[in-house]
């Protein structure tokens, strides 16, 4: 990592504050080896026998790309029969429905769908273009990890899979991607710049998030992936040769406004290239040397033509024209989530709280 | 001469994309123009979009939707829903649409057929009717979207169409829409039987199966479907695919 984090430090050695911690936090949070295999299995038993006679004994969230996809995968290798959910917010790649088709097809696994309304999604979407924020990925984020959440609660299934995974994901700095589950910040967001009501938008609330789904509904995360070798090149290569997978081209690529996203508008706008967390995540978990990472860096992100195409392609979708999408990346001032109505203190206290709690009640 | 099409059918109401089942229960699958950039990769032959909604409530078809719709869209695109005048037409096609599907409209006035193929060539012209059976098997035409029954019967006013200079016939069983157990062969096929010019068949495909049966037993030219490249699986959850040209190709061969 370097500089383009404005809350960066550096010790003495010249490591960053992002390095040290994650590779601090490294042996608590990812057990690539036999000790995650006895965790796992021990965790795969529990649900087994909790959710006995059941359809289903967990639920994962797809999105076709690969670490949904390989989660999947896992997950019934592991014996477990999980209901698969996908939301859809409008951005779908045809790689990205027809990755989730081959995977329910393969592993003969039952699909939901949770369509976001389309019109709802574009206004949020569009007010936070004009917040100037850099997150621009929060109401997709939030609307899934919502409509997941809701689903699960209702069907009462109480294990939520989950492919966020420290291998590929160990640094991110939090002005580079501020938190997508404060409904407050999208409120608030919303309030100041949208033109419409949120009638059916999905969504979690601070209280709901922390009180009511973990203690009273009892859910549980659980991020498979932070209990196996995952490697992601030989999860592309396993899926594509079983699952008849296909890859997309750079992380989180499967929607094309993410692609659009992380790889023109946070670079352009902020300096924010998460090429460079997401390698330093890479280099933490030992996939990569820091000179193949640098080497990586310097390839180009986005050929001219690809990237008008999906300027003008991202504008109609959002009824602007691409000169207001453009103006908005060259002339917006930009702002970060301090300047708009959040929860961050909430949200810090919230989790001290449940894991004290969770320590209490030793679960 | 082998042309295989098999043809997407997406409805529109309310700017976003529904499915319907038997005309009713309506269910929100999402946005067209990420749809029709989805079935563009898929390769897929030719698109339909109908507006369910316009003709009951007497409103103008969607034009500035509709440009947006036909600017994406790489594959034959026809248009229907509302049409009801020569301007309508015009802007439709200004639009970037090839084909218009007339529907309710030609059945209150078939000489607005004639109107339009004189104008514009048979070929952009296609009629649509959406047909219901009594309780004692007789069939018979409804209007504005499966709402008022005209009394009409379909093999008659096909022939009507077609004599009218109507290019193709898109015909629609309202029994079968949504319900993916396979098209109304027996309506297909007397109709089928009486008009020279092409016959898409739409309502009830829940398969390749099921194609192969309306163009083999039911004298189909083309299948449409709406249901069939939305939905997946029991759950009928919202994913869209399209079948391999394989499988296509298998629909079409004897």
């Amino acid at each position: 990592m370097d500089t383009s984090d404005p809350d960066i430090t550096f010790d003495e050695n010249g490591y960053c504050n992002h390095c040290t911690r994650a590779l601090a936090e490294k042996s608590t949070l990812w057990f690539p080896n036999e000790e995650g295999e006895k965790k796992l299995k021990a965790i795969v038993d529990k649900i087994k026998i909790q959710r006995k006679g059941n359809d289903y004994d967990c639920i994962i969230g797809l999105s076709g790309g690969v670490d949904s996809s390989f989660l999947a995968y896992k997950a019934v290798q592991y014996g477990l029969k999980p209901l698969v959910v996908h939301v859809d917010c409008g951005w779908n790649s045809e790689l990205a429905v027809k990755n989730i088709e081959n995977i329910v097809k393969y592993l003969n696994l039952e699909l939901h769908t949770y369509v976001v309304n389309w019109e709802e999604m574009k206004d949020l979407q569009l007010a936070f273009f004009r917040s100037n924020v850099a997150n621009q990925d929060i109401p997709q984020d939030h609307a899934i990890f919502a409509a997941l959440y809701k689903f699960a609660v209702k069907n009462n299934v109480s294990y939520v899979l989950n492919g966020s995974n420290f291998a590929t994901e160990s640094i991110l700095p939090v002005s580079w991607g501020y938190n997508a589950l404060d409904y407050r910040q999208i409120k608030g967001i919303y309030k100041a710049f949208g033109n419409k009501k949120m009638k059916t938008y999905p969504h979690v609330t601070f209280f709901q998030r922390y009180v009511y789904f973990t203690f009273i509904k009892k859910m549980r995360v659980l991020k498979m992936l932070n209990y196996l070798p995952y490697d992601k090149e030989k999860a592309i290569k396993i899926m594509s040769d079983e699952l008849g997978w296909r890859y997309y081209g750079g992380k989180h690529h499967e929607s094309r406004f993410t692609k659009f996203f992380q790889a023109h508008f946070l670079p352009a706008k902020f300096g924010y290239d998460k090429r460079r967390s997401h390698l330093s995540s890479l280099i933490v978990s030992g996939f990569m040397t820091r000179e193949q990472a640098l080497k990586e860096m310097k390839k180009e992100i986005y050929s001219p033509q690809e990237l008008e195409d999906d300027i003008q392609y991202i504008a109609k979708k959002l009824d602007i024209t691409p000169e207001e999408l453009k103006n908005i990346i060259s002339n917006g001032k930009n702002k970060t989530y301090k300047d708009y109505p959040n929860n961050e203190q909430l949200f810090s206290v919230g989790i001290n709280i449940r894991n004290a709690l969770r320590k209490l009640t030793n679960k | 001469m082998i042309i295989s099409r098999v043809i997407p059918v997406l409805l529109l109401r309310d700017k976003g994309l529904v499915k319907t089942v038997k005309f009713k229960e309506s269910t929100y699958v999402g946005d067209p123009i990420n749809a029709v950039r989805i079935f563009n990769e898929k390769e897929v032959d030719e698109l339909i979009f109908l507006d369910i909604d316009a003709s009951r409530k007497n409103e103008n078809p969607p034009f500035e939707l509709i440009k947006n719709i036909a600017s994406e869209c790489f594959m034959p695109l026809c248009f229907g829903g509302g049409i009801n005048s020569i301007e309508h037409i015009r802007e439709i096609i200004k639009c970037g649409v090839e084909k218009i599907s007339i529907n309710s409209y030609a059945v209150k006035e078939p000489s607005f057929i004639k109107k339009t193929a004189d104008i514009f060539g048979s070929s952009t012209i296609v009629v649509s009717i959406d047909v219901k059976k009594n309780i004692f098997g007789k069939y018979s035409i409804y209007i504005n979207g499966g709402k008022d029954n005209t009394g009409k019967d379909p093999v008659e006013f096909a022939r009507l169409a077609e004599q009218m200079g109507a290019g193709e016939l898109l015909v629609n069983s309202i029994d079968m829409d949504g319900t993916m157990q396979g098209y109304d062969i027996q309506l297909i096929q007397r109709i089928s039987g009486s008009i020279s010019i092409p016959l898409i068949a739409l309502g009830g495909a829940g398969s390749v199966e099921h194609m192969k049966q309306t163009v083999n037993d039911g004298g189909a030219s083309a299948v449409a479907a709406g249901s069939f490249f939305v939905f997946h699986g029991k759950r009928r959850a919202v994913l869209i695919s399209y079948p391999a040209i394989k499988e296509i190709k298998s629909i079409f061969d004897n």
